[in-house]
């Protein structure tokens, strides 16, 4: 069951985490554009002296005591900031003040951080879906370059890149499926080669030692398929060994 | 008690894949007829391969159901690690053979080769990805032999290409890749669930903007999104049931997909 009290909590605090360089970027921007009226007046002195000095001194609270090199100081930022909202061409690019500074960096912090797509609230309640059915229908291109890739190799099969395989991963389990493929073939002294391969590999299948001195048997060498064998069942007593040994023996007795 | 309106819709959500809740979606279809073509040609091995949750495990399902009314499918969506077993398995499943014994590569050859199918049986892999690269390479070999034909999915990830990967370099014969979806896609998905269902109303409440949320949650993830809608589901059930008149019957609530999103973690907060 969901803790919805936590889930709550937890939604909230994301969404604060959210909404903060927003509302920062807002803040700033709503500082800047009040700001602007206050050093427009400032900078034009008839309006300035038309105005009774009481309400002057009230409206602008510090900066009025400043030097008239100081006001000018004032004005850049307030300019430039009409310059980035575009009204203005750009004329000066000094931007001394640090504060001004600091908030164009806030704001590409922010741009960097992407907003979920905001919709007027009256546009959702106008468009509340009546089903749906038809809009599904509506049929989507059907490959789309990327939706789909199919490849396809019709090769037949060939021992051959079973053998490249072996030659290159040396698996025991090729080397002796290879060696049943030539010894099914009639290819004795590959079925030998390859069984040889794989018993230097892997030391203990029976299915290789077998087909190894079947091969032998093949090739007419059945004293050394018997010898092999004989070595075999003294290292591993394999059942399947003995019983091809006994056969061997049998039919060249006869 | 009256049940929830948004009970069942949140059952259907749950994550469990059955070809029963396959939904229809275009470019998929589009995937799954060239699947079924592909098996019936005599290509030995099929590649399905793709990102996690684009559908891979749900296609192979969907795949084994409508085989099996007509032919010898088996699937093993479990990894059989161990290769003994595996063989093992495969022979029990396909050739009924009973033996505990360890069975060797050439055995079950060799039952392959006494068993005469009319049509080759088809065994379908999930989650390949997991096998040893001596298994696979017995895989290989049982499909070269012709005995069976697989069809293996396979996890697409960020570090690992599986598909230069050494085994499925040459000869896959064939490979599909699922991608993730769109939201277009997502859309239909989720839509078509829901109305298959008869869940009108609920799915009348889901427009453009929550979709597009949900495709950004979930990144087009159909198991995310599944997760995620099961998620809010849950939660509409229990503001039904607690908080009645917080709920607006219009749209689905931002709040509450975020909500769900951060109860499934595809959210960090």
């Amino acid at each position: 069951m969901l803790d919805i009290t936590n889930l709550e909590r937890r939604w909230f605090k994301y969404k604060l985490k959210r909404i903060f360089p927003y509302g920062l970027l807002v803040t700033l921007i709503l500082v800047l554009g009040l700001s602007i009226p206050l050093i427009f007046s400032k900078g034009s002195p008839a309006p300035i002296d038309s105005l009774p000095k009481n309400s002057i001194k009230t409206a602008i609270s510090t900066p009025v005591e400043t030097t008239n090199e100081e006001s000018s100081m004032i004005l850049q930022p307030s300019m430039q900031f009409i310059q980035s909202m575009g009204a203005v061409p750009e004329t000066d690019t000094t931007v001394p003040d640090t504060t001004l500074l600091g908030s164009s960096k806030n704001s590409v912090t922010s741009n960097t951080v992407k907003l979920p797509p905001v919709e007027a609230s009256s546009s959702q309640s106008q468009n509340v879906k009546v089903p749906i059915a038809p809009t599904i229908k509506a049929p989507l291109p059907l490959v789309k370059g990327k939706l789909t890739s199919i490849k396809r190799d019709d090769v037949a099969f060939d021992i051959h890149e079973i053998e490249d395989r072996f030659k290159n991963n040396s698996n025991p389990n090729l080397g002796l499926y290879i060696a049943h493929y030539h010894y099914d073939h009639g290819n004795y002294a590959e079925a030998y080669n390859y069984a040889l391969k794989t018993n230097a590999i892997n030391s203990s299948m029976d299915d290789s030692w077998l087909i190894f001195a079947k091969s032998l048997v093949k090739l007419g060498k059945e004293d050394q398929a018997k010898k092999t064998l004989q070595l075999y069942i003294s290292n591993s007593n394999s059942q399947n060994a003995k019983n091809y040994l006994e056969t061997l023996t049998k039919e060249t007795s006869k | 008690m009256e049940p929830s309106l948004f009970s069942k819709p949140r059952d259907l959500f749950v994550d469990v894949v059955n070809p029963k809740d396959y939904v229809q979606i275009d470019s998929v279809s589009h995937i799954y007829q060239s699947l079924k073509n592909s098996v019936q040609k005599p290509l030995k091995m099929i590649l399905l391969y793709g990102r996690p949750g684009t559908g891979k495990s749900m296609l192979l399902h969907k795949l084994h159901h409508d085989l099996s009314k007509h032919q010898k499918v088996y699937m093993i969506d479990i990894p059989i690690i161990d290769e003994d077993d595996f063989l093992r398995v495969l022979a029990q499943k396909t050739y009924s053979y009973a033996s505990r014994e360890p069975l060797s590569l050439t055995k079950f050859l060799e039952l392959s080769a006494a068993v005469n199918f009319p049509i080759i049986p088809i065994v379908l892999l999930d989650e390949a990805q997991l096998y040893s690269s001596a298994l696979m390479e017995k895989i290989r070999l049982i499909s070269d032999a012709r005995a069976l034909k697989f069809v293996i999915t396979l996890h697409k990830t960020d570090n690992e290409e599986i598909i230069a990967k050494e085994h499925f370099q040459t000869r896959i014969w064939e490979s599909i890749e699922l991608h993730n979806a769109s939201y277009e896609e997502l859309k239909i998905y989720i839509q078509k669930k829901l109305l298959k269902a008869n869940c009108f109303d609920v799915a009348n409440m889901i427009n453009d903007n929550n979709i597009k949320l949900i495709n950004k949650l979930t990144r087009g993830n159909y198991r995310d999104a599944n997760k995620l809608m099961f998620a809010l589901f849950t939660l509409y059930t229990w503001y039904e049931e607690h908080n009645p008149h917080k709920i607006k019957y219009n749209a689905l609530s931002k709040k509450y997909i975020e909500m769900a999103a951060i109860h499934t973690g595809l959210i960090r907060a």
